[in-house]
Parts: C-alpha cells; sequence; structure tokens
C-alpha cells in the first residue's frame, strides 16, 4: 500500500482543521471565550461586513504605500549596493548589522513623531520591509552571470541596450521575489502598527475587540487577515510565475527551489 | 622554438587575408606589477582557413580571442580584421561562440538568435526569416519556441553558433565552445561544426585544449607556450576532407597530435 | 589599506549621523522636542542605567528572551531536521511552512494572552511560538546544505554512524547553524518586544511603550539606543565566529 500523495494530506490537514475549529467549541472541549465555533465568526463576519470591510480599507490603503516604499527603497537600493563593488563592500556589512534591530522598538518613535494615523503604520511597515527587501535585492543582482554581458557586447550592444535588455530582465527574478517579501512584509508591519496603537485598521479591531472580550469578532478579524496575506501571497506567485516563465529549477514549490538565502529568511516574528 | 613557416600563406595577396595579427603583445597590470600576457603573436589567416589555437591553462589563448572579437584592447602590435582594426565589437565582422552558451535564459531560442539583429532594429519579419534560417542551418528546426533551460548542453551551443552567424560575419571566434559538453556530444558536434563550415565558407577561429579536437578540425594548427603566451608552433593539417572519425585511428593523426603534445610539454 | 579606508568611511558617516543628531536639536532645526540632543539622551541613558525599575525590566526581558530562545531551538531544529530527512513529511509540510511564514504571526497575540494571561508565560510563549518557525526553517537549510557525495565518500571508506555525524555533519553544518542561532535570536528578541510592547505591565518593551505614548522622547531613543546596541554587539559576534568555522566555504 503506497502513502497518500502530499498534497491529499495537506488537503486532509486543512479541511481537519476547518472541522476542529467547529466542532471542538460545540462541544465544549474548548471554552467559548478561547475560540468560538468557525460558523459563528463567519456569522459576525458576514452581519458586521461594512465594519470589517472599512477596516481591510484603511489597511490596504497603509500596506500599498508601505509596498511602495519597502519595494520601491529596497530594490533601488539593493541593486546599487548589490551592483556597484565599491558601495557594496563598504556599505553592505553596515546594513547586515543594522539588520539585527528588532525594527518594532522603532514604532513608539513614529508614534510620537507622525501620530496614531496611517502615517506612522506607513513609515513602519515600510522600513520594516526594507531591509530584507534590500539586502535579498542586492545578494540577487550579484549573481547575474558576467558571461551574459560579456557576449552581449560582443553583439555590439552599446551601453544602454546592455543595461535595458540584459541587466533588466536577468534582475527580474530578484525583483519579482523582492516584491513578493517586501508585500508579506509590509502586511505584517502594518497589522502589528495597527495592533499596538491605532485608531482604525483590521488590525485595530482585534486589539478592540480582545479588550471587551468579544471573541468571535477577535476571531472575525483574525480571518480577514490570514485571508488577506494568502491572498497576497497567492496573486504575487502566480504574476511571477507569468513573467518570469524561463526560469529553470523546478517550481512546484516555488520558495524551496529559490530560497531568499538563509541570511535574509522572509521570516517573520511578528 | 621557433615557429615553423608555412608553404604559401605567408605569401597570400592582402585581399584574402581575414585576419592578421603582427607583433602583438599585451601587458597587464596587476596591482603595481606589470604581467606580460601575450607576447609577440603573429599570425596571418586566410579566408575561409579553419584555424585552431591551442595551448594550456592560463596561456592568454581566450586574451587573444577577445581581442581578435574587439572585447578587448591589446598594449602593442597590429590586429587587423579584413585590413582593419577592430576596436569595438562589430558582429557584422566577427560573430563569437563563448565557452558557456550564455544564452539568456529570458528568451526563447528563436528570441535569443535574434538578439543581435534587433540591437540593430532589423525589421521584426526579416530578424523571424534569418533566425529560422539559422536555426535549420546548425539542426534546430522546430525548436524555435523553447527557452534554454529546455535544450540540452549540445542544443545550446549550436544555438549559440547560430546567433553568431546571424549577421553573417565572415569571421567566426569560438572560445573552447564545446569545453563543458561530454565527448561523445563533443564529437558529434565537431562533426556539425565542420558540415556548417563547409556550407558557409566562413573562416573560423577556435580554441581548445583537446589535442584531438585541434588536429579533427583544423586546417592549421597554432600551439601557444605558458604565460607569456607566445606562437611556439604553426602546424598544416594535411589531412584530407571530409574529415571523418576513422581518420582518428590513422597514423598521420596519431603523428600530428603527437607533435602538438611534445611543443606544450616541452614547453613548459 | 583598501579595508581601513573604508573603516574610516563608515566613522566618518557614523559621526556625522551623530553629529547631525546633537547639533540640529541645538540649533533648533528641528524641535528637540521630537529629536533631543544626542547629549541628552545620553545623559538620560545614564540616568535609567542607575534606576530601580529599569534595571528589573531588563531582567525580566532578559529571562524572557532566554527562555524562549531555549525552548525555541530545540524544538524548531528537531521539528526541521525531521522535515529536511524525512521526504515524505518534508513534502507535505514544507508548503504549509512557506504559507505560514507570510502570515502576520501577531494575530495570534490575544490567544496567547488568554491561554497564560499577561505576564511571563505569554511574553515567552509568543516569541518561542514565532521563533520555531524561523528555526525549522533554517534548520531544514542546514541539514540540505551537507551534500550527499560527502556522506558517501565517508561511507566507502568505512565511516560509522558516529563518525559521519561527527565528521561530515558538524563541520558541514557548522557555519549554517551559527547562522541559524544569530537569525533565530533577533526574531525571538522581535518576538518578545512585540509582546512586551502589546501587552505588559514590565519589561523594556513595555517601557519603551509607555516613553513613546507620554512623549517622553529622550527615555524612548536612550531605550531604543540601549537594545540597538545589545542586538548588534550579539549579531556582531556569533557573525564573527560564523566567519571563523565557515572560513572553508568560498
Amino acid at each position: 500500500m503506497t502513502a497518500p500523495s502530499p498534497i491529499l494530506v495537506r488537503r486532509a490537514i486543512l479541511v481537519g482543521l476547518i472541522a476542529l475549529w467547529e466542532i471542538l467549541p460545540r462541544l465544549q472541549v474548548v471554552p467559548e471565550l478561547f475560540l468560538p465555533a468557525l460558523s459563528k465568526v463567519l456569522v459576525v463576519l458576514a452581519s458586521d461586513w461594512q465594519v470589517f470591510g472599512g477596516a481591510l480599507l484603511v489597511t490596504l490603503y497603509e500596506v500599498g504605500l508601505a509596498i511602495v516604499i519597502a519595494c520601491g527603497l529596497g530594490i533601488t537600493v539593493g541593486a546599487l549596493v548589490g551592483g556597484v563593488a565599491s558601495l557594496r563592500s563598504l556599505l553592505l556589512p553596515v546594513f547586515s548589522s543594522l539588520y539585527a534591530i528588532p525594527i518594532v522598538i522603532l514604532y513608539p518613535l513614529f508614534t510620537a513623531w507622525l501620530g496614531i494615523g496611517p502615517q506612522s503604520k506607513i513609515v513602519f511597515a515600510g522600513l520594516y520591509g526594507f531591509f530584507p527587501v534590500m539586502l535579498s535585492t542586492a545578494a540577487g543582482v550579484r549573481v547575474i552571470d558576467p558571461q551574459f554581458l560579456l557576449a552581449a557586447r560582443s553583439m555590439g550592444a552599446t551601453l544602454t541596450q546592455q543595461v535595458t535588455r540584459v541587466i533588466i530582465p536577468a534582475s527580474l527574478p530578484t525583483v519579482f521575489a523582492g516584491l513578493r517579501l517586501g508585500g508579506a512584509l509590509a502586511i505584517i508591519g502594518v497589522v502589528v502598527a495597527e495592533m499596538l496603537t491605532a485608531s482604525a485598521g483590521i488590525g485595530y479591531l482585534v486589539t478592540l475587540n480582545r479588550t471587551i472580550l468579544d471573541s468571535p469578532r477577535v476571531y472575525a478579524a483574525i480571518l480577514a487577515i490570514l485571508l488577506l496575506s494568502i491572498l497576497y501571497d497567492v496573486a504575487s506567485r502566480a504574476l511571477e510565475r507569468r513573467v518570469v516563465v524561463w526560469q529553470s529549477t523546478g517550481r512546484q514549490s516555488a520558495p524551496a527551489a529559490r530560497p531568499v538565502s538563509t541570511a535574509t529568511p522572509q521570516a517573520t516574528a511578528a | 622554438m621557433a615557429a615553423v613557416s608555412m608553404n604559401g600563406s605567408a605569401r597570400a595577396p592582402a585581399s584574402d587575408i581575414a585576419l592578421e595579427v603582427r607583433g602583438l603583445s599585451h601587458v597587464y597590470e596587476a596591482g603595481d606589477r606589470a604581467v606580460p600576457a601575450l607576447q609577440d603573436i603573429d599570425m596571418s589567416v586566410r579566408a575561409g582557413r579553419f584555424i585552431v589555437i591551442v595551448g594550456p591553462s592560463g596561456c592568454g589563448k581566450t586574451s587573444l580571442l577577445m581581442m581578435m572579437a574587439g572585447l578587448r584592447a591589446h598594449s602593442a602590435g597590429t590586429l587587423l580584421c579584413q585590413g582593419r582594426p577592430i576596436p569595438t565589437p562589430d558582429p557584422t565582422r566577427v560573430g563569437v561562440v563563448f565557452q558557456e552558451a550564455s544564452l539568456f535564459p529570458w528568451l526563447t531560442t528563436l528570441d535569443n538568435i535574434e538578439f543581435p539583429l534587433s540591437l540593430r532594429g532589423v525589421p521584426a519579419e526579416e530578424r523571424r526569416r534569418r533566425a529560422e534560417a539559422m536555426l535549420s542551418l546548425v539542426g534546430l528546426k522546430g525548436f524555435g519556441a523553447r527557452y534554454p533551460h529546455e535544450l540540452s548542453g549540445g542544443m545550446k551551443q549550436r544555438v549559440s553558433i547560430a546567433r553568431g552567424l546571424v549577421q553573417d560575419p565572415p569571421v567566426l571566434l569560438m572560445d573552447e565552445p564545446f569545453a563543458a559538453l561530454d565527448e561523445q556530444t563533443r564529437m558529434t558536434m565537431g562533426h556539425e561544426l565542420l558540415r556548417i563550415w563547409s556550407t558557409t565558407s566562413k573562416t573560423v577561429v577556435f580554441i581548445t585544449h583537446s589535442l584531438t579536437e585541434a588536429v579533427y578540425l583544423a586546417d592549421e594548427v597554432y600551439v601557444m607556450s605558458p604565460r607569456p603566451g607566445r606562437i611556439i608552433d604553426h602546424i598544416e593539417i594535411t589531412l584530407p576532407r571530409p574529415r571523418t572519425y576513422e581518420m582518428m585511428a590513422t597514423d598521420v593523426f596519431g603523428r600530428l597530435r603527437e607533435r602538438i603534445w611534445q611543443q606544450i610539454r616541452h614547453a613548459q | 589599506m583598501q579595508r581601513g579606508l573604508q573603516t574610516l568611511i563608515r566613522l566618518a558617516l557614523l559621526a556625522l549621523v551623530l553629529g547631525l543628531w546633537e547639533v540640529l536639536p541645538r540649533i533648533g532645526a528641528v524641535n528637540p522636542m521630537l529629536l533631543p540632543p544626542l547629549s541628552d539622551v545620553a545623559t538620560t541613558l545614564w540616568g535609567l542605567l542607575g534606576r530601580a525599575n529599569v534595571r528589573e525590566a531588563i531582567a525580566v526581558t532578559t529571562l524572557e528572551v532566554i527562555t524562549a530562545f531555549a525552548i525555541a531551538v530545540p524544538l524548531g531544529a528537531a521539528a526541521g531536521i525531521l522535515l529536511a530527512e524525512n521526504e515524505y513529511l518534508g513534502a507535505i509540510f514544507k508548503p504549509m511552512l512557506f504559507y505560514v511564514f507570510s502570515i502576520p504571526k501577531s494575530i495570534f497575540l490575544p490567544l496567547f494572552i488568554l491561554a497564560f494571561g499577561i505576564g511571563f508565560g505569554q511574553k515567552v510563549g509568543y516569541a518561542a511560538f514565532t521563533t520555531t518557525f524561523v528555526v525549522m526553517m533554517s534548520a531544514t537549510a542546514a541539514v540540505e546544505s551537507v551534500r550527499g557525495d560527502y556522506i558517501l565518500v565517508a561511507r566507502s571508506f568505512g565511516a560509522t554512524p558516529a563518525q559521519i555525524i561527527w565528521r561530515i555533519y558538524v563541520p558541514c553544518m557548522m557555519p549554517v547553524l551559527l547562522e541559524t542561532l544569530r537569525i533565530s535570536m533577533i526574531f525571538n528578541f522581535t518576538g518578545v518586544m512585540i509582546a512586551e510592547m502589546y501587552a505588559s505591565r514590565t519589561g523594556i518593551g513595555h517601557l519603551i511603550s509607555n516613553w513613546g505614548e507620554n512623549f517622553q522622547l529622550p527615555q524612548l531613543f536612550a531605550g531604543i539606543i540601549i537594545l540597538s546596541a545589545v542586538a548588534i554587539a550579539f549579531n556582531e559576534t556569533v557573525r564573527r565566529l560564523e566567519a571563523r568555522v565557515g572560513a572553508w566555504r568560498q
């Protein structure tokens, strides 16, 4: 007898978890306060959809701008630091050192400077995503094969053509990996910030409902955040596959094939 | 060891000379030291000939090829391609095939072959027509839509040759193009290359460190010494064409191969 | 020479930043309420280190960080090695792990508060929870960094399983293991900070959160400097070690 396929097992686990979420509270194995049944959470989510939808819009706005900062700045600085040898040896060790700082300790500073509105979240989440995106871009740019440039030159490519026809397409996988990483981190950063100090947003709803012990609404907000981050991951991967069709190495489990180097895991303690 | 002079080639009319190298030397700076890399290279390559340069690793043969391609400058001497210097790469005069096929992984096979044409703004239709023609010349008809990672090592080098030839340059430079291939593929590719060469009448300068490959492919073999690279022998390969695999077992083949080996061995 | 010059430029950059931090608020170019001059921050920092409640907070945070780390590392390493060594389990769980990584784990903070109340257990639990995933991920990478042919060579020379572990796995994995510890510590530290800032009665995270809310910026900056210095010092120490045991890698 052969073992069931991994995909099947994975789906079974997912279905099992969803079923347990419904059954355990109903059987009173787990107290309602700790884990309300999934159906109750969904009912709340549906009845309060305007509240959750509005909060999600605030969060999306903050996430969008944070992605612009994290990826725009991260990819640009990363390409410079990775591509220019003198900048690399001068600055890369400095950035790697700064990477050790738990950025979340700067958030109280941002709220003091910018208030508890969207600005402090955008700046914090942007900075939160900046370092990993920058470091992974710098690492990615360095692996562009110099043979490509030599070949292009032998065919008479001008400097501009070398940039537009070789360097940019060769960097696309790195840029997309950066976008995926930066987006995931921007979401995480915004949610953390909203949970800590805020007056709006989906993370704020988690905290607000926690303090008044309204568990179904806490879980409704958690569910919304889960869906948001998984949707982003799926969407960015699909986009990446469409644009970077020429990647060779096995794409079935995309991140396993191209880890962003262990030095900058897309890990997030938040 | 002085260069062995060869009957005929030295007296050929200038218009018949595809590549002319006279007293070429190169010294590069390593920190505050000057390292001589190439010394007094003289070569005169007649149009349509198949030239092979052999030499040990680090003898500067790749540097010499890069200079012929206009990819690298030299310190002294002259280097003429069809009687004119080649200060920058000019793919209409010289095509280059590299050791790593260095195809762009983000382009399909056809797009890779069209790449040098598109740099020059050749209209799409003409590009496609010429690329298709090259593709069937190298025996890869029907593989145009594949990406490089979907091709075998030998197929990649065929595409690379097609790319080098697409602008119809009279000279094709090849830097150990088959070095990364397994022995059988390498033999097949050598044979294929001779077929392509005989139908296109190009001048080929081919670098290798395989002695068998050198004798099998060449009209003339130049042997280079270790650094600083000098020409220490120049051998006419008198084997008839078309070459066949059976020739490798002949005495003539063995003697030619042995002669090159002795030159390289004693130059160490 | 070249390296000396680089160090010089880096020091000059640092001096420039610190100099601006001192001068700009002093001459009123920026509001000293928002950016107190460096010297004021330094004085505050010195005063804070002498205060009992700050010392207690540092002690609590240190204990939380160490405890969470001591839980997460063995747990994550065991799970990670299991996933790397067992192909079937790896095929099932590795893709799930990657999804878990893109999820904001802070959303589970309320659960830890419900389970442990506000206190030591909640912080340690949350930090260990987040760190375990990081350790798992890097442990998997560490095991996979040992190339199969090394083991084959060792076995062909008659190495015993114990010898394979000590003579192949350990030296191969050492640099990666240290890197794992270093990265895990970064995330462990962050986890404790978030938990303390979210809901707490003590700890450095709680203090800086309060200082921020009360606009006590000299104290806030002092806290940030202390935490950053500790984090960077730990990181650099392990990186030195990594470089030493990993000298054979490229």
